[in-house]
């Protein structure tokens, strides 16, 4: 069933997404250009035709911060468009599975073809858009796009027919069927799908702030597209710190925390005394469960500089007071402090979990043959729990790029003298959306170089353990 | 053969402890007693001193145990208790409505992902599995709330953000695979039974441990929880308990600096003693209900650990 043929469609929507075509045309120059304020200073760096890629250019030099957002959406359509067509060639040419393998095949090729027409459709609906923007008819779309939505359609149609055919064939049904045969189950997701939309998926989309320079006569909407100057601003100024600070600390946060929480947790399996047992779990526990705020109320207690628990002791034993808010070099040593303070007694339950599973008869045939508590430690609890750590270790991993942002908040709040040790994304950008409405841009560019990397950081790890040991791998 | 076992050790239950032993458990009784303290330390600094009175905190500073035994800092907060309480019930109108609409739409969706009937579960699976691992950051959300849905100032905008997370969806589908067998539902549905049907008259019935584990982290999360306050309260009338303390601690701060410019009576001003207190008072149920509940947390953790 692997069609040969119909990838060729795939290809000829490929050739047609090449830079050499122009997607959307700009007429009536004159007209327009007095219109939307174009000068002959701006003019030069314009063009009268666009593909998808340069669209931006147009955006940029002719100040028309309006249609980025739409651009970028028509960007990523494109993008998804072109992946999708040239998976479905390879899928067409590598041989698999005849049988209901096939229905995949087809689904592959559906989506293709359904991102094709939706990137026409799109761009002749930005076309539309900008027109109605404008009151005057300055775009239209080039032939191109009507080309690749009559091939997006009609392929669409047609790979439809054949999917039916060979779906009835193994008694399959798609999307339609699915929905009438369980439409109960849909509708029990609707308020998860709405939730998700809202607070994930929607605000992706946002990372469009990234490109632009807010500024409040514009609005956030129509605020000029500055390409990468955020990005370019960014790691001139504050990228190398924050990187380093972010992932310096949780390199500290996973290779302390781990071996504590694995120390504790095994002092607590061979404690011999239940009620000992128990206390010291649940007293180790219980910082978990006190809010960061609590943390800032404790840390303040203790370090403060006139009435702090230390500068008390010190004064009482003759020594000087320390000025512990006005000097950084202390405070990566009380963050980590505090993050242990505040972790070790979850990551002991996990591990104390995997303890509990061992089968003690391996310890009592270890004992009679004469094995030390280290020994039996050793050569016993540790490799039993070495699963547990990688899994724990795989996804500390993974967010390495993410900063415990209210532990830092809380602990170092808008202290300045300490930003330079004690900075990370998340605290920068809070900082920037709370107080500095004018960087917004910086703020969304440094969130998503963060999120960019972390998401590239758990994919490689992802990869790199799927081939050694797939038992391990994330997804 | 016979004369072999003879010999072999009546075996009593408790080998008795070697020297080595005894020292290995001696330092593990010690490392745990030093590793608990240092956990409970910090609450013992923080009830003393607000039990403390407010001038020995002033001239002496803070000390482990209260020197100057006194409740004057907690009479203070309860002499015009309408802030507190109005933080107190706004985070318990938070807490009940986003525990109970979070767990309701996480069950849901547990049960959901969890049918092998239902085609898209994997997909659906992974649609949630992704926004933990990539997102747009912390601006465009925040924009999505205050610009986009306009909800600066509302209610609605403390609770909603966090009803779910895929932790949670994560952990329920868990629960809910391990507490119902296949064939149950399968009976149930031979019978006739519909989804909603087979949802609450079978799954949720036999899901209490899950439901606890699950809610008690939701709880937990909002009772804690002062950011979306900082974020999107408009109004003090709104706040959450959290934040109503963190305000009282900058306020102090600030509120120090600034009598100390006009030279006004500290006597006046929230103090030291205060601070503390309020630190109690709005912590003080989780760690009155935490003994009793601690069990479900672990069992959350270790079931999450287990299955990722």
């Amino acid at each position: 069933m692997r069609n040969k043929k119909i990838s060729g469609i795939s290809a000829m929507i490929l050739i047609l997404f090449l830079p050499f075509f122009n997607w959307i045309k700009v007429v009536n120059l004159v007209a327009l250009f007095s219109k939307i304020g174009v000068t002959k200073e701006m003019a030069k760096d314009l063009l009268t035709g666009y593909n998808l890629y340069n669209l931006f250019s147009f955006i940029r030099y002719a100040n028309q911060g309006v249609l980025g957002l739409f651009a970028m959406v028509l960007l990523l359509l494109s993008f998804a468009a072109i992946y999708f067509n040239a998976a479905f060639i390879i899928r067409s040419f590598i041989g698999g599975k005849e049988g209901k393998e096939n229905l995949s095949y087809l689904a592959a090729g559906k989506f293709a073809f359904l991102f094709s027409f939706l990137t026409a459709f799109a761009t002749i609906a930005f076309v539309i858009f900008s027109n109605v923007k404008f009151k005057m008819i300055g775009f239209l779309p080039g032939v191109v796009v009507y080309l690749q939505l009559a091939i997006g359609l009609s392929a669409y149609i047609y790979i439809k027919i054949v999917e039916k055919k060979e779906r009835e064939k193994y008694k399959e049904h798609g999307l339609l069927g699915e929905i009438k045969k369980n439409w109960v189950l849909f509708v029990m997701l609707i308020p998860t799908f709405i939730y998700f939309l809202i607070n994930n998926y929607l605000p992706m989309l946002g990372v469009y702030f990234a490109f632009t320079s807010f500024n409040f006569r514009d609005g956030l909407w129509s605020s000029p597209f500055i390409g990468f100057k955020n990005f370019e601003f960014l790691i001139k100024a504050d990228l190398f710190r924050l990187t380093r600070n972010t992932i310096l600390y949780n390199v500290v946060f996973i290779g302390i925390g781990n071996v504590l929480q694995i120390v504790f947790a095994i002092l607590v399996s061979r404690v011999t005394h239940k009620w000992f047992k128990k206390t010291s779990q649940t007293l180790m526990f219980m910082p978990y469960f006190v809010s960061f705020v609590i943390l800032k109320v404790i840390v303040y207690n203790v370090f403060e500089y006139q009435y702090g628990l230390i500068n008390n002791i010190m004064t009482g034993m003759g020594g000087q007071r320390i000025d512990f808010y006005n000097t950084p070099s202390y405070w990566p040593l009380f963050i980590t402090f505090f993050y242990l303070w505040k972790n070790i007694g979850y990551g002991m339950v996990v591990y104390l979990a995997t303890i509990m599973g061992i089968d003690n008869e391996i310890y009592e045939a270890a004992r009679v043959d004469g094995a030390g508590d280290l020994q039996q430690i050793w050569y016993i609890t540790l490799p039993h729990i070495k699963p547990t750590f990688i899994i724990l270790l795989l996804y500390a991993l993974g967010s390495i790029m993410k900063g415990q942002f209210e532990l830092f908040y809380q602990l170092v709040g808008n202290n300045g003298v300490l930003f330079n040790v004690t900075d990370i994304f998340d605290t920068y950008v809070y900082r920037i959306t709370m107080t500095q409405p004018l960087s917004i841009g910086l703020g969304t560019a440094a969130g998503l170089y963060q999120s960019l990397f972390g998401f590239l950081i758990i994919v490689l790890v992802n990869f790199v353990v799927k081939k050694r040991n797939p038992d391990y791998a994330l997804f | 053969m016979a004369k072999d076992l003879d010999f072999e050790p009546s075996a009593p239950k408790t080998i008795k402890k070697s020297t080595g032993t005894k020292i290995f458990e001696a330092v593990a009784y010690l490392l745990l007693a030093a590793g608990s303290i240092i956990c409970v330390l910090p609450f013992i600094i923080i009830v003393s001193g607000s039990f403390t009175d407010n001038s020995t905190i002033l001239t002496q500073g803070y000390s482990l145990l209260p020197k100057n035994f006194t409740f004057s800092a907690y009479e203070t907060i309860f002499r015009s208790p309408k802030d507190i309480l109005q933080a107190y019930k706004m985070t318990i109108y938070y807490t009940v409505v986003g525990t109970g609409l979070g767990l309701l739409m996480i069950t849901l969706t547990g049960y959901v992902i969890s049918r092998k009937e239902f085609k898209y579960r994997n997909t659906v699976s992974f649609l949630i599995y992704f926004t933990s691992i990539f997102g747009g950051g912390m601006i465009p959300w925040y924009l999505m709330y205050a610009n986009v849905l306009q909800l600066k100032g509302s209610t609605l905008a403390i609770w909603f953000p966090a009803l779910m997370s895929p932790f949670l969806v994560i952990l329920m589908r868990t629960f809910i695979v391990g507490a119902v067998p296949d064939a149950i539902t399968e009976s149930a549905k031979i019978d006739g039974a519909g989804h909603f049907t087979i949802f609450f008259k079978i799954v949720l019935p036999v899901l209490k441990p899950g439901l606890a584990t699950v809610g008690l982290f939701l709880a937990l999360g909002y009772w804690n929880d002062w950011y979306r306050s900082s974020m999107f309260s408009t109004n003090s009338s709104t706040w959450q308990l959290q934040f109503y303390l963190y305000d009282l601690l900058n306020a102090t701060t600030a509120m120090k600096q600034m009598a100390s410019n006009v030279s006004m009576k500290t006597a006046d001003l929230p103090t030291e003693s205060v601070k503390l207190a309020m630190a109690v008072v709005a912590t003080g149920p989780v760690l009155l209900v935490y003994p009793f509940v601690q069990r479900f947390f672990v069992s959350g953790i270790t079931v999450g650990a287990v299955k990722g």
